[in-house]
């Protein structure tokens, strides 16, 4: 029987494989059995999968794997750790495609090590960071104050930093911007990425900060751009539920502080609560406006395949979901 | 090879570190910051579990107050400790420390009514964020503090050597970038050497994957003097599997938010330590512990490498975690939380020895030399000494800069380190790895330079690294040929800095003939403050060594016997 742990549900989608314990992959694994690790080896010269039978030890990390290869198999591996603990976050890897912090998680009986994506690779499994912390740094993700502060300790509950204090989970390990899906489309957004925003979290979703300083960082995030699809979640190890706690609450900060950023955000809201249902034609317009008819090609095309209906942004009527929508999104639909 | 030049160049990028380069540039002082794994990432710092509250904080009473500088200078130190400069430290980290770490951000933790979250007891502490995880955003804070102010970080880069000018003074450090394999010097008025507590010389033991005492090998090479490096914390009860958890702590401390701590079990199921009944004022016991645990060793109830357990079954889970991390581990496991316990070993922790500094300004033996946190041997642990240290060696060459020469570093020296180096990398005939050698020094550090030792152990130990050396290190090859991420040459580069120290710790518990706090020595079991309330002070001669010893002043605490068994020795 695998052990659940008490988190907070809705948001811990993904968590299933997280909860697959030690113990529980212990069970499945005999002791002196081998394990068939193969690791992507990248190097200036090439690229390739090198394959190796590690003997099964109880409690096996896939961090024990690595080392046990390195010590025995292939003493030149490159790999990067440096606690060990799940505190430095410097160990992630992908592990059967999904991102894993090496020091944490159970190896499987047949696994694919491969570096982590969206990052450019140095040798073998390590990974230059340089771009994400480049991306951080540009966000300046620390406090200046709008008041002077007041003295140890200052008036703060943890009711005013119920996300802020999610966001400082984050030990940087990157496994989310790994996985990000908008991130993986390179240079055609520019999405800072889930782990730029919780670094960002930590400080714009503190009372203390100020309101300019978190809007001039929020300016430069593209965070728009993300489309919600949780797979930040799912991979996170610290547990951290990104969207929903700190990208969510950034989206909203950024709504209320840079209206203008938040342009197809805010209509599609507004469609929503005054038709009952999205309304792709509407939203066109409201976002494009005039300039939506110089796209003709595009919108030739987008007519053809029906994803917009003139006929009912025009004349459709508002469906009985529109009053509960309008209800659940009222406060942020009427700003 | 790039040479850089700077005012101060800092080694380490923990809390020593960051804070002295902050501090520095706050008073003009140009620094870089070399650093072997990743500014804030890597040391002993980014483990701090929670934060004393000293003094008068947060509504400490008068007793409180004394209760924290006692419990540094007895339990944490054996009072060997400058008892001036830990009132110093105490005094700054009350008016100072605190309110400025809350101004810059970090969040010590509320509740929702916005108190601030303490631990009970005669010594209490917070945490930032979470307890057990308080490192990390302390640290996060570090490294971004050292980011927005533009300091230069040379990362994954390891400083392999010392280096001079031509006045003689330590004018410099040469170091190895692994990622690239490309050497860099750094030239400066001054070195700060910030690297930490040495660590990862037993098999079992605590701190980073990178750490090999690299800063007190290179410190004693150049001729720097050593003190105290016998002196080794040990951690009780830390996870026995698997390996790399082998740091992490059930931590006996007091916790946040509850009335109840952690307890130890032996392997007849008998409750043999719980710090709020057997120790409240061992805010952190760990000595208290240790010696709790050598009576159970010794009736066979448990071994130094496990069989015995650890756990908060005497607790509600949600007590434990609503404002720790201590959970984690268990449920990692698949141990039911908090109803199972888990096996838990002896672990060598902190060394309170290091390089002897002058604590009103961090300076070394050396002209240019400084040493501030672990690494130096004026005191043991916790991330707000080592913090106050970074302000004392910032405040210190502060002072002394215009006394400090800005000359070139010897070119000769560069070439014979440069050269050493490429030896360690172009040895490619099959042979033994470095991490095997790493592996055989650790075995006998643990097996015979472990918890109790004896001058019979300490001696058979030095003939076996004295074999490692001749036997071993001659035929110690690599095979990675990539110029990219070379971790086998780093490991080949450590190892001889491992030898080094090992070598000197051993001498060193030779040399200090009474057992004292975690220090046991079995054929000297007790403890003697008629002869040994002394600091053993480590020269180097040539190519030998010499012991010196010198006593410390007791303004505030002394102990209240001459000569008492070890083991019936409170603190």
């Amino acid at each position: 029987m695998l052990e659940t742990s008490p988190r907070d549900g809705a948001s811990r989608i993904g968590q299933a494989e997280h909860d697959d314990t030690l113990l529980a992959r212990n069970s499945r694994i005999a002791p002196g059995a081998s394990i068939v690790v193969r690791i992507r080896r990248q190097s200036n010269g090439g690229d390739r999968y090198d394959t190796f039978n590690v003997p099964y030890r109880k409690w096996m990390r896939v961090l024990d794997a690595l080392n046990w290869i390195a010590e025995n198999a292939a003493t030149d591996l490159a790999y990067r750790w440096i606690c060990g603990s799940k505190m430095c976050g410097t160990c992630a890897v992908r592990m059967n495609g999904r991102e894993v912090l090496a020091c944490w998680e159970a190896v499987e009986p047949e696994m694919t090590i491969e570096p982590l994506r969206n990052l450019p690779v140095i040798r073998d499994l390590v990974v230059d960071r340089t771009p994400f912390e480049n991306k951080v740094a540009r966000l300046e993700p620390w406090i200046e104050r709008p008041d002077a502060y007041t003295g140890f300790p200052e008036p703060l509950s943890h009711k005013q930093m119920k996300d802020a204090s999610k966001a400082l989970d984050c030990i940087g390990c990157m496994c989310c911007y790994s996985a990000c899906p908008v991130i993986g489309l390179g240079d055609l957004t520019d999405f800072a990425g889930p782990a730029p925003l919780v670094q960002l979290g930590q400080t714009a979703l503190d009372p203390r900060n100020s309101p300019v300083k978190v809007a001039r960082s929020l300016a430069l995030t593209g965070i728009f751009n993300c489309v919600s699809c949780y797979k930040c979640e799912e991979v996170c190890p610290a547990a951290i539920p990104i969207v929903s706690r700190v990208i969510e609450p950034l989206k909203a900060k950024a709504a209320q502080l840079l209206p203008e950023h938040a342009r197809h955000s805010r209509a599609l809201r507004r469609i929503i609560a005054e038709r009952g249902r999205v309304d792709p034609g509407a939203l066109v317009l409201r976002v494009q406006g005039l300039r939506a008819f110089g796209r003709l090609p595009r919108i030739i095309r987008l007519l053809l395949r029906g994803k917009i209906n003139p006929l009912r942004t025009l004349f459709g009527t508002k469906t009985t979901a529109a009053e509960p929508a309008r209800r659940l999104l009222g406060r942020e639909v009427s700003q | 090879m790039q040479i850089l030049t700077t005012d101060v160049a800092i080694i380490g990028g923990g809390a020593a570190g960051c804070y002295t380069a902050l501090n520095l540039q706050k008073r003009g002082i140009k620094s870089i910051i070399v650093c072997k794994g990743l500014v804030g990432k890597s040391g002993a710092s980014l483990f701090a579990g929670n934060l004393v509250i000293s003094g008068r904080l947060l509504g400490n009473s008068e007793t409180q107050a004394r209760n924290t500088a006692e419990f540094l200078i007895k339990y944490h130190n054996q009072f060997l400790i400058d008892q001036e400069w830990a009132r110093r430290c105490g005094a700054w980290i009350e008016q100072v420390y605190y309110p400025e770490l809350e101004e810059l951000g970090l969040y010590f933790r509320r509740d929702d009514e916005g108190n601030v979250v303490t631990s009970p007891g005669a010594i209490r502490s917070i945490a930032a964020n979470v307890q057990g995880n308080s490192g990390v955003p302390f640290m996060d804070l570090r490294r971004k503090q050292v980011i927005r102010a533009g300091i230069p970080r040379l990362e994954e880069t390891v400083a392999t050597a010392l280096m001079h000018n031509r006045d003689g003074h330590v004018g410099g450090v040469f170091c190895l970038n692994y990622m690239t394999s490309e050497y860099v010097a750094v030239q400066a008025r001054a070195v700060v050497l910030a690297t930490g507590y040495s660590d990862r010389l037993h098999q079992r033991s605590t701190g980073t994957r990178e750490m090999s005492a690299d800063g007190i090998a290179m410190a004693w090479r150049a001729g720097a003097t050593l003190v105290n490096m016998e002196m080794q914390w040990w951690h009780t009860n830390d996870i026995a599997d698997p390996p790399s958890w082998q740091r992490m702590q059930v931590y006996p401390n007091p916790m946040l938010g509850s009335e109840k701590s952690a307890q130890m079990i032996n392997s007849a199921g008998e409750e043999f330590f719980n710090q709020q009944n057997d120790d409240p004022l061992a805010f952190g016991p760990y000595t208290v512990q240790l010696k709790a645990l050598a009576k159970q060793v010794h009736a066979g109830k448990a071994r130094y490498d496990g069989g015995y357990y650890a756990g908060f079954n005497n607790c509600d889970a949600s007590e434990v975690e609503t404002y720790t991390t201590y959970g984690k581990t268990f449920r990692q496991l698949g141990l039911k939380f908090p109803e199972q316990l888990v096996e838990t070993a002896v672990t060598s922790h902190y060394r309170q020895g290091g390089i002897d500094v002058d604590t009103t300004a961090m300076r070394s033996s050396l002209p240019g030399l400084y040493a501030a946190g672990g690494v130096s041997g004026h005191s043991n642990g916790l991330i707000g000494l080592a913090t106050y240290d970074g302000k004392v060696v910032a405040d210190g060459i502060f002072a002394a800069f215009e006394s400090l020469p800005d000359r070139p570093i010897s070119e000769a020296e560069c070439e014979v380190e440069r050269r050493r180096l490429d030896g360690l990398r172009s040895r490619s005939q099959p042979g033994i790895t470095p991490v095997k050698v790493k592996e055989k020094l650790r075995k006998l550090m643990w097996d015979k330079v472990g918890v109790e030792k004896s001058a019979a152990g300490l001696r058979s130990a030095l003939e076996d690294i004295e074999e490692i050396r001749l036997g071993v290190l001659p035929d110690m090859s690599i095979s990675t040929r990539s110029s990219a991420a070379n971790f086998e040459w780093l490991d080949a580069i450590d190892v001889m800095n491992m030898i080094d120290v090992c070598e000197l710790i051993v001498h060193s518990s030779l040399e200090r003939k009474e057992s004292r706090g975690p220090f046991f020595r079995t054929d000297f079991p007790a403890t003697d403050n008629r002869n040994w309330l002394v600091a053993n002070v480590l020269r180097k001669l040539g190519n030998g060594l010499r012991f010196e010893q010198r006593p410390y002043q007791l303004p505030f605490f002394s102990p209240d016997f001459e000569v008492r068994d070890n083991l019936q020795v409170a603190w």
